[in-house]
């Protein structure tokens, strides 16, 4: 058995965020500061001329305008290769195509100048045009080109009818299939955008160093990425950028690109020549930098009568806004959780995602698979209500499982699935929830009604594989033992609050048999590590914890070959290695030899004092496999028949994550992913003006999302976790985070169903629609 | 509207003079005499406001600290509170919690902890949002207001005091001194209850009810409402047709007739649909709950 791994211990940053002394972007200061605010285009679509700056610099701000700025077409996300890489952005805007998209910039010494000589800049519009809000309307050929020519990689691209990227598959024989079906169900579903509410609004600090370096602190997922932006964009070689990682308030996937307050911040601070730090307020952020993609779906699937799936067929119409981030790989993904929900014999699908003048989309927790999960898990849910078998057994018998292929993101990445917990948590969870009890909505009577529904989803771990696909998806770590035996853990990869360097910690410290106390967390800068791609994709266990793991590794091999030589071993392969509770460090020994026994801190402090050198290792790392987190979550709902209010009563999450390395911290990963989930599927979405003005949301006081009070209590919310074993990942490991919140909207969507027979088919499904729904059907 | 661009919400981006005055009267005079001065007491909706610069000031006056104005008092058949006493107080006091439970039920419901720590009756009220949640309590107990400047005091009925969305009949330089509760001898059944987005929401929809019933039938009935009108609303006429009535006969009528007393529109909170047809549940619910606990032992007196 494991010495830590599978415990819990304190988080490494727990106290320093607990007692407010953890330092965020926000809090950082750099002497001699100017503070930044950024000008945003009032009109969704406009042309800007003159940009009058002599009042605001008058007053002692420095502007910055887009001829201050490289004219230089990016993407800010840098995940795909580069001739998949769609740029529509940049830095500062001549025409703006959202309300909100900067235009210009302004810095000053303190916060109230800056806002002054914000408010002081000058803007003629040449031309303001009607924005194109809805993206059916959008590719009708009359409608304005909101882009007319985008670079994919180094290439030029005629963007025709405003269809950002389109995406087309089919595999099998579609019609033949349909024949057999003895039920064809086809729906249309409807996903708002929504605001991701990480926990920290966006922001960057940015400083020259005296040999012209740019050190960065920015709100990221990713800080080698950033540097790599930063340098395409301002042409700055590599190795003069040092992207500093800092403590991230969350992500949801709104930082995996790299912000453009990132790159504003930037150009501000090259144009002053003085230390800028740059932060959205909270309505900025929600209002004006990013929301989450908005998805028109249409499913139709088929079943025989002995419950086989036949096929499946997903039109999916995504709304990316103004600029893309993932226009073309969401469709992708999409597919992917799609084509691997099920073993449909037959498969055809179209995803285009469409430009409108609206704030741009980016991948949010899930990255499409809690969308397309509700959809198709509504679409088999009715199929086996029509075919009079239970919803468990038909999901047990068409879900794709070991030894069948999973598209983790998409079709150039793909894993056989070796670690399969469903039908354990299929057991389990059905006993926990009472799934026995579970009776047809027609018998229910009386104000307050109560349903159990059932959602199955999964979530890639990264997006590594056997080829190297259209993702980069490769990590590194770097482990040194100092002269007294301590370690630091060296590494770029981002954690956004889960834990994730903890659980990095201790894997190193089950390699190395030391107490995870031990092992340093070293926050790092891009000119310190090796390359990490990111953290998404549910990867940073997986991915970056086999890179420490392998860095632990290959340090151990070292204090195995040091230990030999002290303790006159014929070989390090001689030695056995075993935790010291007495001494709390590791021991390395002689079986059967007892005066042949050394600490680690002494094998150290010995190679130090002997002059033999360092103890550490740098690894990169690139994952083979993506291997499914398998999720299954009963949710039990009462709803008040005459408000339509939805209150959750029960929640049994089942997570198969194979080893679980932090106990309490993925648990608490679960609950978190059912409150996002929750927040999607009855809780609240942005919608528009029709000038383009995002209606109604300014602030959190009008964009809702669930409190405690809100969810179930901990006494009523169980988590289950299969016992498997995957394989590839470290000591066992899967990832988490997104497969914790995947199959929430569809498990809350069958419960509300189960308890009024009414079936909804867009979210946020509020009291609203709700009670409409309820009053329709009488 | 304002350009986006015209506000931070990190600062007030106006220069404002601030006034901490030492009495009533000393802040009075300044109210008198500094142009654009506002009264600031808990701030909770009013520093919002100068950050999206929904409101223009020069100078605030600080009345949260007059003791003259911080005050929960029981006299002889009526109950007295100061404009300055937070809503936690409220909610926590004693005398209001036996004397005037409705309103400490609807105290305690609003925002959140660290929103009741701060936030006034007196702004609640004089902010006058159809959304106020000590309103629809304060107009069923028919409380009155005493506004005071520098020329005298005033005493306005409470259902005399909104005017319409954020506005009230109360002077630049006038400042509400306190709300005045009568107390009837009688025994009432009360609730108060609201629908919100989420459990820290201003309400969709919220429902005072006093309640009391002779022999089964509906002795009187005070029913007031929140957000569902330009100002909070009492429920006249659905009142009226339901006292006499059998008690459940009075909820049924009550339930239905309350549409005609209120004016629901849409906002970011909810459609005027889903207000009219919640109203009805909740002057239902309303009604059932205050006619238990009229049942029962607490009852107010």
């Amino acid at each position: 058995m494991y010495n830590f791994v599978g415990r819990s211990f304190p988080r490494h940053d727990g106290f320093a965020k607990a007692s407010g002394l953890a330092e965020f972007t926000f809090d950082i200061e750099v002497p001699g500061m100017l503070y930044g605010r950024i000008l945003k285009s009032p009109y969704a679509f406009a042309r800007v001329g003159r940009i009058d700056t002599s009042s605001a610099e008058a007053l002692g701000a420095v502007a910055l305008t887009p001829d201050d700025v490289p004219d230089k077409l990016f993407n800010p996300r840098l995940l795909s290769v580069e001739e998949d890489t769609y740029k529509d952005w940049r830095v500062l805007a001549k025409v703006p195509r959202y309300v909100g998209e900067p235009i210009a910039a302004v810095a000053a010494p303190t916060e109230d100048t800056a806002q002054r000589a914000l408010e002081a800049l000058r803007v003629e519009f040449e031309e303001i045009y009607d924005p194109i809000l809805d993206p059916f309307k959008a590719t009708s050929p009359t409608a304005r080109p909101i882009h007319e020519r985008i670079l994919r990689g180094g290439r030029w691209v005629e963007v025709r009818n405003n269809i950002a990227a389109e995406l087309r598959y089919s595999e099998g024989y579609l019609e033949t299939e349909e024949e057999r079906s003895s039920v064809v169900v086809e729906r249309k579903f409807h996903v708002p955008r929504r605001y991701h509410t990480q926990l920290e609004p966006k922001g960057a600090v940015c400083k020259l160093e005296p040999d012209g370096t740019l050190v960065v602190w920015t709100t990221t997922q990713t800080i080698h990425n950033t540097k790599i932006l930063i340098s395409q964009v301002y042409g700055i070689p590599m190795n003069r950028i040092d992207v500093r990682k800092v403590p991230l308030g969350g992500g949801f996937g709104s930082s995996i690109h790299t912000n453009l307050v990132t790159l504003i911040a930037v150009g501000l601070c090259l144009k002053s020549r003085k230390p800028v730090k740059l932060v959205l307020t909270r309505e900025e952020d929600m209002v004006h930098d990013h929301v989450s993609f908005e998805f028109y779906m249409r499913v139709r699937a088929g079943a025989t009568k002995d419950g086989s799936i036949t096929f499946g067929e997903l039109e999916n119409v995504i709304d990316v806004g103004a600029h893309q981030v993932q226009a073309y790989p969401i469709l992708g993904t999409s597919l992917g959780w799609f084509i691997s929900l099920y073993k449909w014999r037959a498969v055809r699908y179209y995803g285009r995602s469409v430009y409108t003048n609206k704030v741009p989309s980016c991948a949010i927790r899930g990255y499409g698979a809690p969308e397309i999960t509700w959809a198709v898990e509504t679409v088999v849910d009715e199929l086996a209500e029509e075919l009079k078998i239970d919803p468990l057994e038909f999901r047990l018998a068409n879900y794709r499982g070991k030894g069948e292929i999973f598209w983790g993101q998409g079709p150039t990445v793909k894993s056989v699935i070796r670690s399969d917990g469903v039908p354990e948590l299929m057991a389990r969870g059905s006993e926990l929830i009472g799934w026995k009890r579970r009776e047809s909505p027609k018998v229910k009577t009386g104000r307050f009604r109560r349903g159990i529904g059932v959602g199955r989803g999964f979530h890639t771990s990264g997006a590594g594989g056997p080829l190297s696909g259209a993702i980069i998806d490769y990590t590194g770590a770097i482990v040194k033992v100092n002269e007294d035996g301590s370690v630091d853990y060296i590494t770029a990869l981002q954690d956004h609050g889960g834990g994730t360097l903890d659980a990095h910690a201790k894997i190193i410290a089950e390699e190395l048999k030391i107490p995870p106390s031990r092992v340093r967390i070293v926050w790092s800068g891009t000119s310190t590590t090796v390359y990490d791609v990111c953290t998404h994709a549910s990867r940073g266990v997986f991915a970056g914890g086999e890179a420490a793991r392998r860095a632990a590794l290959e340090v151990k091999k070292k204090v195995l070959e040091y230990a030999s030589r002290i303790l006159d071993a014929v070989s390090p392969e001689a030695l056995r290695i075993e935790y010291d509770r007495e001494l709390d460090d590791a021991a390395i020994f002689v079986e059967g030899a007892p005066d042949k026994r050394i600490t680690l801190s002494e094998v150290a402090r010995t190679a130090w004092q002997r002059n033999w050198g360092s103890i550490s290792a740098s690894v990169s790392y690139r994952a083979t496999v993506a291997p499914p987190s398998f999720t299954v979550y009963f949710v039990e709902v009462e709803v008040d028949t005459e408000t339509g209010v939805v209150r959750p009563i029960k929640v049994v999450a089942g997570a198969d994550v194979g080893t679980v390395i932090s106990p309490e911290l993925a648990a608490g990963q679960i609950h978190g992913g059912f409150a996002i989930g929750w927040s999607w599927a009855v809780g609240d979405e942005v919608s528009y003006l029709e000038n383009g003005v995002p209606a109604h949301r300014m602030s959190l006081a009008d964009y809702k999302l669930p409190t405690s009070m809100d969810l179930p209590s901990d006494d009523d919310f169980v988590v289950v976790f299969a016992s498997t074993y995957e394989p590839y990942g470290p000591f066992g490991a899967k990832g988490l985070g997104e497969a914790a919140s995947n199959p929430v909207i569809a498990a809350v969507a069958n419960a509300i169903y189960n308890a009024i027979g009414v079936r909804l088919y867009e979210i946020p499904m509020t009291p609203e629609r709700i009670l409409r729904a309820i009053k329709g059907g009488d | 509207m304002l350009s986006i661009n015209a506000f931070n919400t990190y600062r007030i981006p106006q220069q404002l003079k601030y006034f901490k005055p030492g009495n009533l009267q000393e802040a009075l005079e300044i109210l008198e005499s500094v142009e654009g001065a506002k009264v600031i007491a808990g701030g909770t909706d009013l520093v919002v406001d100068l950050k999206y610069r929904r409101v223009e000031a020069r100078a605030l006056v600080d009345i949260s600290r007059l003791s003259e104005l911080r005050f929960i008092k029981l006299g002889d058949g009526y109950v007295e509170i100061g404009s300055a006493a937070t809503i936690r107080e409220i909610a926590e006091s004693g005398v209001v919690k036996e004397k005037l439970p409705l309103l400490a039920e609807a105290a305690e419901s609003l925002g959140s902890w660290q929103i009741r720590n701060l936030a006034t009756v007196g702004g609640n009220l004089c902010t006058a949002s159809p959304a106020a949640d000590t309103a629809p309590p304060l107009l069923a107990y028919d409380a009155e207001l005493e506004l005071v400047s520098s020329r005298g005091v005033r005493i306005v009925p409470l259902g005399k005091f909104f005017t319409g969305p954020k506005k009230t009949v109360i002077e630049r330089a006038e400042i509400l001194r306190s709300v005045r509760v009568p107390l009837t001898p009688r025994t009432y059944g009360w609730c108060f209850i609201k629908l919100r987005r989420t459990s820290f929401d201003i309400a969709k929809v919220s429902v005072a009810v006093l309640l009391r019933v002779e022999g089964g039938f509906v002795a009187d009935v005070r029913i007031a409402l929140g957000s569902v009108a330009p100002t909070p609303v009492r429920a006249r006429s659905a009142e009226k047709l339901a006292i006499g009535l059998k008690f459940e006969d009075a909820v049924r009528v009550a339930s239905e007739r309350v549409a005609g007393d209120i004016s629901p529109i849409d906002d970011a909170r909810s459609t005027a649909w889903y207000r009219l047809q919640t109203s009805k549940v909740l002057v239902k619910d309303a009604m059932w709950r205050a006619y238990e606990r009229f049942l029962g032992a607490g009852a107010w007196r």
